[in-house]
């Protein structure tokens, strides 16, 4: 408890044993898509019927840090990938696409027109995915900012609407934007 | 500078009883006599004694001598407002100096004597005294300088010694007298309102191209009010009308009349015109030096509140504070944006008005103006009742306000003890008395304004009539000038209903500015010391020595606390609620500074260490921990903006809330904190220790950091902190005994002392130990529980 102790190096501690969770890469794993449509997966041999993949970061950085988890044991964390891009682009394919349907958030592209009513905004916009009407609780928190330009709007029912950039707008849908944003 | 002076009368006195002035180490004022009455006193030290002396008469003085080898136990009793020294009889002393302290000497051994008393004015020097005859003032006098020099280098005595030399004066000057009792406030409340004026001023005036913009909207808008009833009365009547032709020729329009009216229509229009953009231009330029302003004010309290130690935090309700501060600076930029400059505007007006109108006519002037007196009786007989209406309302309102606060905030325990309707009642009450001040308002101004209207009124006709007479009977004006002189006086209304409100809207702005600038100048009881050390290679030893603490001097909560912690230790602090173990802690990352004593880490004071090291490497997981607004990321990234994503996810994992995190659909992207997600107070607990682990400090404070989880989840806990504590000083908190068993020692505080020291075996064996007292209630309660489960 006296000389040793003074000499210990106390470093940021390392995830050692408590985390059992690998790094999931190219190396160790094979992603497949299931013929139920889902994603398998086999990581050093072991084989995972289905596995989600989640982003731990969707917002500020989608593509890095995926939580891979095993659904057949109640969601839990096999392992993290760190960088989607350094997986075979096959498998880039099946995890994007299996994200979209998780994620999905229409991106908004044009508004075409916002009318309030009651407490309500009714949204009519053409998004990425296609034309769209949605409405909004304007007394709730719909509309977060996650970053100065960039917002994500949350419908009534929970549907989600992301605008990338305001400034993307012209000056006429930015108008009608403000009396919401 | 610090060291209070002994009056030369008293002096004398003393020389007289054999003490020389050289021989005088310390004195304290006593101003209260052993029977509760204000008295002229003063408690002087020398090497080996203590010296009571007291005026009692012009030249009487009473004369009372300690000698300090003969007393022991000098201790202060605080009494509510009073203070008390008082010593104990030394029983090793055989009592040589009978001559000195005859009618003493019949004390026995142990028994408390009182020495002197005075209030907390002095309590300061009191404490001063006591501490110098502690550490030996009689045995080398050259170990007192550094000590005051101490005192005076401490942040906590700055801002009381420094309205001692005010406060000495006062008492040297009347030393027949009381003491002075009223002056206590520094220096700073004493500013005379002139100085905070101008201070509030500067706040606008850095703004200078506006101001001087503004400024020349002003003069402009003053000059043309003028300029337009002498256009539309004398100049279209007398000169136009009447057929003036000299004074057309030097228009070039003599005999065109027509022309003429156009041309003077044309120029009134005009001035109409450039009056109205002269408005506009000025609302624009205000609002912008308006925001900017109150910006700059808000930005410099906000950044005096940032500084403030603790102590502000826990002697101040914060949560008003903000508001009151954002509503004074509203206050504050109306008056000198809306009220002074129209001060300025309105005097010229005045001022340049009547010059006016006795150069045109004085007679008519003098009839115009003898009313006036009478608007301005009215004005200030009757304003100040309005303003006690209106801070009737005010009262009311926030009554009304805090009321519905109150059950807003606490509606689940309004619902859940079924008080909705006795709730409705207690609202009742408040309501009605708000309307019932609106109802007297809106009755009073009513009154007010027809009063004030109707001498208006009175006052013009009065104008017209003996105008009119004027101008019928003795030709002695024009029509042209009557009707100058009905505009000039309609156009004073404005001004002179202005001066009714100006002195009332100054003083509260200036009360106002008072308090922001209260807040700015607030001078934080913690403080860097000018030249800090830095800590390159931190071990993490600690060391305290006989330290004392009280929130309250008054009433230490902290006594003589000694303490040594190795580099790399786990030290356990046991002890019941409020027996000081969070104070403790506190002192350690100096949110408050200790009264007594000093606190060593790696055998630096920390009075003398860098904020920014000291802070760095002490990280606190506390009972209560707050989550700032924003994503999870950046609530574990707090301490280390700079962490990597992976950083972020190792502290989490470590701090078993990766997984909660992860499951949650935003991640690490979860916005939490005021308007974001809720998270239960387990969930907290462990964003905290993840928040502390990317801190990487070298000290680690666990201030019942697993008091609010689960069983199971304080295991996973329990695990990372075992990872985190490794190589780390590491002093833990715990009510639950069971977190504790990792722990090198423990210590038990009680009552502000330690009670017990040593490793968990060693105080677990010992025999009625406190420590083994509470292992024994846990461990019933314990099985206890486990049988209430089955």
């Amino acid at each position: 408890m006296s000389k040793e102790m003074i000499n210990v190096e106390a470093e940021r501690p390392m995830a050692t044993d408590t985390d059992k969770s690998k790094t999931i890469n190219s190396g160790n794993a094979v992603f497949t898509k299931t013929e139920g449509g889902f994603i398998g997966m086999e990581l050093d041999g072991k084989k995972y019927d289905r596995v989600k993949v989640i982003r731990l970061f969707p917002f500020t950085d989608p593509d890095k840090y995926m939580s891979v988890r095993d659904v057949m044991d109640g969601d839990k964390e096999i392992g993290i990938i760190e960088d989607i891009k350094e997986l075979p682009e096959e498998t880039v394919k099946i995890l994007l696409e299996q994200q979209e349907l998780y994620y999905f958030t229409p991106v908004i592209t044009k508004v075409i027109s916002i009318k309030d009513e009651y407490g309500y905004a009714y949204f009519d916009v053409e998004t990425d995915k296609g034309r769209c009407k949605f409405t909004i609780n304007m007394g709730a928190d719909a509309v977060s900012k996650l970053s100065d330009t960039r917002l994500l709007i949350t419908d009534v029912d929970g549907n989600r609407f992301e605008i990338a950039n305001v400034l993307d707008f012209t000056v006429k849908e930015q108008r009608k934007l403000d009396l919401f944003l | 500078m610090n060291k209070t002076e002994l009056p030369l009368y008293e002096l004398k006195v003393l020389e007289d009883e054999g003490i020389n002035k050289n021989d005088i180490l310390y004195v304290c004022p006593t101003d209260i006599s052993s029977d509760g009455a204000y008295e002229n006193g003063y408690l002087v030290l020398t090497r080996d004694r203590l010296v009571g002396i007291t005026k009692k008469s012009e030249s009487e003085y009473e004369i009372r001598t300690f000698v300090l080898a003969k007393y022991a136990h000098w201790t202060i009793e605080n009494m509510v407002a009073t203070n008390l020294l008082r010593a104990a009889k030394n029983a090793k002393d055989s009592g040589d100096d009978a001559s000195q302290s005859k009618e003493r000497d019949n004390l026995k051994d142990g028994e408390h004597v009182l020495i002197g008393a005075c209030t907390n004015t002095h309590l300061e020097k009191l404490m001063e005294l006591r501490k110098l005859i502690r550490s030996g003032a009689g045995i080398a006098s050259q170990e007192i300088d550094p000590a005051q020099d101490k005192a005076k280098s401490n942040g906590a005595d700055a801002d009381s010694t420094d309205d001692d030399p005010t406060q000495e004066k006062a008492e040297g000057e009347d030393a027949g007298q009381e003491p002075d009792k009223t002056d206590k406030q520094p220096d700073g409340k004493n500013k005379s309102k002139t100085s905070v004026f101008f201070r509030g001023l500067s706040y606008f005036l850095r703004y200078k191209g506006h101001i001087a913009l503004l400024a020349v909207c002003y003069i402009l808008t003053a000059v043309l009010s003028i300029a337009w009833p002498y256009l539309s009365g004398s100049v279209l009547y007398d000169r136009i009308l009447a057929r003036d032709d000299s004074f057309l020729a030097a228009f070039g329009v003599a005999g065109k009349y027509i022309i003429a009216v156009i041309l003077l229509v044309v120029v009134m229009l005009g001035i109409k015109v450039i009056q109205m953009l002269t408005a506009v231009l000025q609302g624009i330029v205000m609002g912008s030096v308006v925001t900017k302003s109150v910006r700059d004010m808000k930005k410099d309290v906000f950044s005096a509140i940032e500084d403030l130690s603790m102590n502000f935090y826990t002697s101040k309700q914060t949560g008003n504070l903000m508001t009151r501060v954002l509503r004074d600076a509203d206050r504050m930029t109306e008056f000198y944006l809306d009220g002074l400059p129209y001060l300025i505007i309105n005097s010229i007006t005045i001022i340049v008005t009547f010059a006016v109108m006795f150069a045109l006519n004085w007679q008519m002037s003098v009839v115009a103006c003898i009313l006036l007196p009478l608007l301005v009786v009215l004005s200030v007989k009757l304003r100040p009742g309005i303003w006690t209406l209106f801070g009737r309302r005010h009262r009311a309102e926030s009554a009304v306000n805090s009321k519905v606060n109150d059950n807003l905030t606490g509606a689940r325990v309004v619902r859940s003890f079924g008080q909705e309707d006795a709730e409705e009642e207690r609202f009742v009450g408040p309501n009605k008395n708000l309307e019932e001040a609106e109802v007297r308002i809106v009755r009073y101004s009513n009154r007010f304004t027809l009063l004030y209207e109707m001498v208006q009124v009175i006052s013009s006709i009065w104008v017209w009539a003996l105008g009119v007479v004027m101008v019928l009977n003795f030709r002695s004006i024009s029509l042209g000038v009557l009707i100058t002189f009905v505009g000039y006086v309609d156009q004073l209304n404005g001004p002179m209903r202005f001066f009714s409100w100006i002195f009332r809207m100054w003083s509260d702005s200036i009360n106002a500015a008072q308090r922001i600038f209260e807040i700015i100048d607030a001078i934080p009881d913690v403080v860097e010391c000018e030249n800090p050390i830095r800590l390159s290679d931190p071990k993490g030893k600690i060391d305290i020595n006989n330290m004392t603490f009280g929130y309250n001097r008054t009433h230490p909560v902290l006594k003589n606390i000694n303490l040594h912690v190795k580099p790399g230790e786990m030290l356990g602090i046991v002890g019941k609620s409020g027996a000081g173990k969070t104070t403790l802690v506190n002192l350690l990352s100096r949110l408050y500074d200790a009264d007594e004593g000093e606190i060593f880490i790696d055998d630096v004071d920390i009075k003398k260490l860098a904020f920014a090291d000291l802070r760095k490497n002490i990280a606190v997981v506390s009972q209560d921990t707050y989550i700032f607004m924003g994503t999870v990321a950046q609530n574990i990234a707090y301490a280390d903006e700079n962490a990597s994503r992976e950083d972020i996810i190792k502290a989490a994992k470590l701090a078993s809330a990766h997984d909660f995190i992860s499951r949650m659909p935003d991640g690490y992207d979860t916005v939490i904190g005021a308007s974001g997600q809720a998270l239960s107070g387990g969930e907290r607990q462990r964003l905290s220790i993840a928040r502390a682990i990317i801190a990487n400090p070298r000290i680690l404070i666990l201030d019942e950091a697993t008091a609010s989880v689960d069983t199971a989840t304080e295991k996973a806990i329990q695990q990372a902190l075992e990872l985190l504590v490794k190589g780390r000083t590491t002093l833990s908190i715990a009510h639950r005994l069971s977190t504790l068993d990792a722990a090198d020692r423990i210590i038990v505080i009680e009552n502000g002392r330690i009670a017990e020291e040593g490793t968990i075996d060693e105080l677990a064996g010992k025999e009625g130990g406190i420590y083994r007292h509470l292992l024994e209630l846990q461990n019933t309660q314990g099985k206890g529980s486990v049988i209430g489960d089955a």
